[in-house]
């Protein structure tokens, strides 16, 4: 009876040490995959960003003092100029999102690629958002209304800049919890946002 | 089950629970770095943000009001009465030259984050041959903004706050 008893209770310590590893190994493995994901965003965001704010750093440049410097504002694309190549002659930028049709081959619904163009070339892809959000203010700090109308786009002073970026494939799904209206899927995200000034020709 | 085997059994759960705390501590405290390392990139965009607007500001409250070349420094604002010339220059539209920033703390709050950030500034007179240098009782031609930029909100838990500190240095300069 005794031996029976001491049976019973190692097969009950064991299974719950067996349950308590599995559990921890499980938890384990899926916090790397969270991990991972967050970190490869943040490095997405910030290759993505370096170029962004390099080019936004330099609207304006060289464009003449009472010109305009931006040409086209909307919620999710502007164009601008500035002296790309310093040759003296003023170049023109263009940053858009595509669509969100362009990356279906993703598990992501919302992820779309941002293009540039320089003056008339060919759009490069030169990055996948999930947000890219713009907004456009007066030096008195007005926000403008989108698309800015022809005869304020001189009045732009600074532009506001949201980027988001999310891994293009789920870290984590749980379509069993989520509700109407929520997405199923947990993917990683990182943010981006940053004032610009539009003209850099403002400075005494 | 003897009483040797019941202590060895509670001793190997105790040293399991204690090997258990430990795994889930150093996978929350990875979590934490990676949810650090997001409110650093989101602070460093925001003190990018402020540095770029008083890139856009005249260097002195002299200069804003005077478009003329300056050969000596004398004619600038005092080191001690840099900051806002008046009480009406609060908010940062408001603001129309560099050392406005001086003493000033702003709240900005991360769209779409739902986490604010605060940032103070300082700004200095600094030795333009040693930028690092402030000059606190002379005038120069090149001014100093430190700024430091903390998460404010959600509340930081524990006592330590990441702080973002970054300056940056405007000279004087004019096209005759």
């Amino acid at each position: 009876m005794s031996s029976l008893i001491d049976y019973l209770s190692s097969l009950i310590l064991g299974a719950a040490l067996l349950g308590i590893i599995l559990n921890a190994n499980e938890m384990a493995s899926e916090n790397q995959s969270v991990y991972n994901g967050d970190m490869l965003v943040q490095e997405m965001l910030v290759q993505t960003a370096h170029l962004i704010e390099g080019e936004f750093r330099n609207m304006g440049l060289g464009v003449a003092e009472d010109d305009k410097t931006v040409m086209g504002a909307d919620t999710s694309s502007i164009t601008f100029l500035y002296d790309y190549d310093r040759k003296g002659v003023v170049d023109t930028i263009r940053y858009y999102v595509g669509t969100t049709a362009e990356m279906a081959g993703t598990q992501n619904e919302l992820d779309r690629p941002l293009y540039r163009t320089l003056n008339s070339g060919t759009p490069a892809k030169v990055g996948v958002v999930t947000a890219f959000k713009l907004r456009y203010l007066t030096r008195g700090g007005e926000v403008l209304a989108t698309p800015v109308a022809v005869n304020r786009l001189s009045e732009i002073h600074s532009v506001e800049l949201t980027m988001e970026v999310q891994n293009p494939y789920a870290v984590k799904s749980s379509a069993g919890a989520a509700g109407n209206g929520t997405r199923d899927a947990l993917y990683s995200s990182s943010l981006w946002q940053q004032t610009r000034l539009a003209s850099q020709n403002t400075r005494r | 089950m003897g009483s040797n085997h019941t202590i060895l059994t509670i001793g190997a759960f105790i040293i399991l629970t204690t090997i258990l705390q430990n795994f889930y501590r150093i996978l929350g405290m990875t979590g934490d770095d990676i949810g650090d390392a997001q409110d650093m990139i989101l602070a460093n965009t925001i003190a990018t943000s402020y540095v770029e607007i008083a890139q856009g500001l005249s260097f002195d409250s002299y200069t804003d009001t005077a478009n003329v070349a300056l050969g000596s420094p004398s004619v600038l604002t005092s080191p001690s009465l840099l900051g806002p010339e008046s009480s009406s220059e609060d908010s940062i539209q408001t603001l129309d030259d560099f050392d406005d920033f001086n003493g000033k703390v702003y709240e900005k709050e991360a769209v779409g984050a739902n986490k604010r950030f605060k940032t103070s500034f300082r700004v200095y007179y600094v030795d333009p041959n040693n930028v690092t240098a402030v000059s606190p009782s002379t005038r120069t031609f090149v001014k100093r903004i430190d700024l430091r930029t903390w998460r404010s909100y959600p509340p930081i838990d524990g006592l330590v706050t990441d702080t973002l500190r970054t300056s940056f240095v405007m000279g004087y300069w004019h096209f005759d």
